[in-house]
């Protein structure tokens, strides 16, 4: 009996796996780009991460640079800026995380509901044209726009009467009206795909026999297509969590000006600001840390409670 | 999470972590470096011959200023001469400093690097400084001895103070060096250009309101001046309403303060803020009153739309299309040689007189521009040394500057170039082949980089400028006359010294203060737009708290000190 069980408990499995791997070979070899990928450029950078705990020297490299411990991070929270940072990463990325999350679900739900081929083509093409332009030729659009006096809205305003001399992007009151718009004018129609994909997996069939019993298009819409994305709404989400501390470098880079930098300095800027420009790598590297810290704490957390509430999680 | 992730999750950070951090161990200690001993030049090979090999250059400067495409002829010209295959990359960075520190930081350098520095209070200091302090670049002092136009650095009386005892030799290094600042002129206070630079107004406007701009000497007459402007409600190009005050031709520039079209509000230089009073004290503008009277005049203008509101964020295409326009009736600042204005249909305004009183010209007694240095990991970093020294000698510059005998220019009875026609007509007609040529004359500055220095155009080729002889037109002389610069050149003072932020590097909490000094210069435009002074004033006084966190006592106590010391005495007045 023992000698039976023995190679099947040591072997079976390895054997199975072997082959299956063998079996499915061309897969595999289709695999290997992704994980040489990311072993370049995602795992080995991580390695870089030591910095946060080093004083680097030019000429040391990151090995040779002296410790110093958890002096960067100390500096960081003893900075004047850093409540202010923060809170405005958290803001803006809550908004872009919370707020946003309906909105291309809502335009995948619209773009399911097109009958006309044509139209669908055609709406779906234009929304997504938004994601291939640069936050630099944006942020260009938005100057010229909303410009005192000058500005496209100004000048309607002035047409209607009202003052057409606001200053949009150097009052810090227009600053989250303005962030938002255009993150969702440049995500929407993009981020609308995945869902679209998801809406198209749902069995026609519940359709016809919501149909069938009478329900409108609102209430297929609400008991059937919902429920059926929810999975991929979640991970999605949670996925976002990471990200809490990265709101965005670019949209916020460019979009800071004097007007509005009291909620407009994020992390993201303050390290491409105080860390890399001013050559303190190691500065930057504990703010950069931080961030990927706690997205990943929040990315495990979500994940358990997602796991406990519903069957849906990440792992 | 269960052990098998954690398992594989770690096991390859593990791996990359040891891969990561063993790569550039770098312990390069920096190699003795080989003194400039004057070698034989070998046989058959002209007397300029350094040694049959490549030098390559990384260059942290823009495209703008400088070329890395040169023409094949002048190369095998420099080879024939000189033996050395030259070469220069550009990188490409958004911003030159960031393209720098990421270049030194790979710590895969060729054999010289060049990077801007106009003074040693310029951003790129620290950082080049840093690297030299840990040992990544020779040591330049024995190779520029033995060179023929370099060694006048070693000499007394050659170079301005800061280059001598902030950028090159300063104490701390005991005699060595470690950049080349470039573009030293060879004689005190000699101008190369004689820029008219400042605010510009429609001459077509001056004159329907019978105003001479040159009587408009205070911000309160500014503040006149463009009120009428407004009342008069002219015209740009476009048919359109003017702004009285338009931003620099160049567009925002880095949110600067535009502190010509208010020289006597603005305390100290706008880029640093510094300037000691009348009874000796060294202050920042936030601890004067100029920073609330500046917030107070701009508010002003703003209210009455008699200043761009987007004086601080406008670019430059937009600002250089409104000033081609003429949407602006005063361009905030511009200068004799831009194309546009030739013809002087904007005049020179003013100038401002400064918070001192009247308005005085001051002249740099030299002023550098632009470093090089030669990487620790250079082999033969004596030739680099020649190779510059050659470029910088008046055989190199005719080369690089007037291009090929023959070629391109002839030589007069005196020796010196003259330019032929042919490529002026080329270069006039069409700049982008002109450039091909491969010299600075016709805007191919390849050659600047290691070459510009000990300048004197008029004593080594017979004209200030490249063709001056041959142009019937000379730029902006019409600006120069109107402004009677000459007659202000001749009452100028010539300074020389360091400018008030050229200590940051040394100070203890240097890097901290730089901050909380650019949070000022943002809270400040801020200020200008908030809704009431009294919110302004808030603003400016955080932003001076912060400043005074970060050591601003202090620094401004060390500013003092070295006044007083004679071998770093500070400039505080702006050079307009």
């Amino acid at each position: 009996m023992k000698q039976t069980s023995l190679p099947l408990k040591l072997y079976k499995p390895e054997r199975a796996l072997r082959k299956s791997i063998f079996q499915h070979r061309y897969l595999y070899f289709m695999l290997l780009p992704c994980i040489v990928f990311f072993v370049i450029f995602a795992y080995i950078p991580m390695g870089g991460l030591l910095l946060a705990f080093k004083e680097y020297k030019f000429n040391k490299g990151i090995m040779g640079s002296p410790w110093v411990g958890l002096e960067y991070f100390k500096t960081f929270f003893n900075s004047y800026q850093s409540t202010q940072l923060i809170k405005n990463t958290l803001i803006i990325s809550g908004l872009k995380l919370f707020l946003y999350l309906p909105f291309p679900i809502i335009l995948a739900l619209m773009f399911n509901e097109i009958r006309s081929k044509w139209f669908k083509n055609v709406s779906q093409s234009i929304l997504y044209l938004p994601h291939f332009i640069s936050w630099v030729v944006v942020v260009g659009l938005l100057q010229r726009i909303l410009a005192p006096d000058t500005g496209l809205l100004n000048i309607a305003i002035s047409n209607m009467g009202g003052d057409g001399s606001t200053f949009f992007m150097m009052d810090a009151k227009y600053f989250y009206q303005i962030m938002f718009g255009s993150h969702l004018w440049k995500s929407i129609g993009w981020d609308s795909i995945i869902y679209m994909a998801a809406i198209s997996g749902v069995n026609p069939d519940m359709y016809e026999a919501a149909k069938i019993d009478g329900a409108s298009k609102l209430r297929e819409i609400w008991n059937i297509t919902l429920p059926s994305i929810t999975p991929t709404i979640v991970i999605l989400f949670i996925l976002s969590l990471g990200n809490i501390l990265s709101a965005g470098f670019d949209q916020l880079y460019l979009l800071r000006t004097p007007g509005n930098m009291e909620l407009s300095d994020i992390l993201d800027t303050y390290i491409i600001r105080t860390g890399l420009q001013s050559g303190q790598y190691g500065y930057a590297t504990a703010v950069g840390l931080l961030q990927g810290l706690i997205g990943l704490i929040l990315v495990i957390m979500a994940n358990r409670i997602s796991r406990k509430v519903s069957d849906t999680s990440l792992w | 999470m269960n052990k098998n992730w954690a398992k594989y999750f770690a096991i390859p950070l593990v791996g990359v972590l040891l891969l990561a951090g063993c790569t550039n161990g770098n312990n390069n200690k920096a190699e003795p470096t080989q003194s400039g001993t004057p070698s034989v030049v070998p046989e058959g090979k002209p007397a300029t011959w350094i040694a049959d090999r490549k030098i390559k250059g990384l260059i942290f400067m823009g495209t703008d200023d400088y070329t890395e495409d040169m023409n094949p002829e002048i190369k095998e010209r420099i080879k024939k001469e000189t033996g050395i295959d030259y070469e220069i990359e550009i990188m490409k960075a958004s911003r030159s400093i960031d393209g720098l520190i990421a270049g030194i930081a790979a710590n895969d350098l060729p054999d010289f690097i060049a990077f801007y520095l106009n003074n040693s209070g310029r951003k790129e200091m620290p950082v080049v400084l840093k690297a030299a302090r840990e040992g990544m670049f020779t040591d330049l002092t024995p190779l520029l001895k033995d060179t023929k136009v370099y060694s006048k650095y070693l000499q007394d009386d050659f170079l301005p103070l800061d280059t001598k005892y902030g950028v090159m030799f300063r104490p701390e290094f005991n005699g060595s060096t470690y950049f080349a600042h470039m573009n030293i002129n060879r004689e005190g206070g000699y101008d190369s250009n004689k820029y008219v630079s400042g605010p510009y107004i429609r001459k077509d406007i001056a004159e329907a309101l019978n105003i001479d701009p040159s009587t408009i000497k205070t911000s309160e007459q500014l503040y006149e001046l463009a009120k009428k402007i407004k009342e008069g409600k002219f015209k740009d190009n476009n048919g359109k309403e003017v702004t009285p005050i338009g931003p620099g031709y160049w567009g925002s520039d880095g949110r600067r303060d535009w502190g010509f079209l208010f020289t006597d509000l603005m305390w100290g230089a706008e880029d640093q803020r510094i300037k000691q009073t009348k009874d000796g004290k060294v202050l920042h503008e936030a601890e004067t009153e100029y920073a609330m009277k500046k917030v107070e005049y701009f508010q002003k203008m703003l209210k009455e739309k008699l200043i761009s509101p987007e004086l601080f964020t406008m670019d430059e295409s937009r600002s250089s299309e409104g000033a081609i326009n003429g949407s602006w009736a005063i361009i905030a600042d511009t200068h004799n040689y831009q194309d546009y204005n030739q013809d002087l249909h904007y005049l020179p305004l003013g100038p401002l007189n400064s918070v001192d009183g009247d308005y005085q010209m001051q002249v740099n007694f030299k002023s550098g521009y632009a470093a090089w240095a030669i990487p620790s990991t250079t082999k033969n970093p004596a030739d680099v040394a020649k190779f510059a020294d050659y470029l910088a000698s008046k055989e190199g510059k005719l080369l690089w500057k007037y291009g090929l005998e023959g070629r391109d220019y002839t030589l007069d009875k005196d020796g010196n170039p003259l330019v032929k026609q042919e490529v002026l007509d080329l270069l006039a007609s069409n700049p982008n082949e002109a450039k091909k040529l491969g010299f600075k004359g016709v805007n191919n500055s390849w050659g600047e980089i290691l070459g510009s220095t000990d300048n004197h155009n008029m004593a080594d080729f017979g004209e200030m400028e490249y063709g001056d002889k041959l142009k019937n037109d000379q730029r902006g002389q019409k600006a120069i006359d109107f402004w009677k610069w000459e007659e202000k050149r001749k009452n100028a003072v010539i300074v020389d010294g360091y400018t008030p932020v050229s200590f940051l590097g040394e100070f203890n909490k240097g890097t901290e203060l730089k901050a909380a000094l650019d949070n000022y210069n943002d809270s400040l435009i801020r200020a200008y737009y908030s809704k009431s002074l009294d919110e302004a004033k808030k603003v400016l006084e955080s932003a001076l708290k912060q400043m005074r966190a970060a050591g601003l006592d202090d620094y401004l106590k060390l500013v003092g000190d070295k006044n007083a010391d004679p071998k770093t005495k500070v400039l505080f007045n702006p050079s307009h």
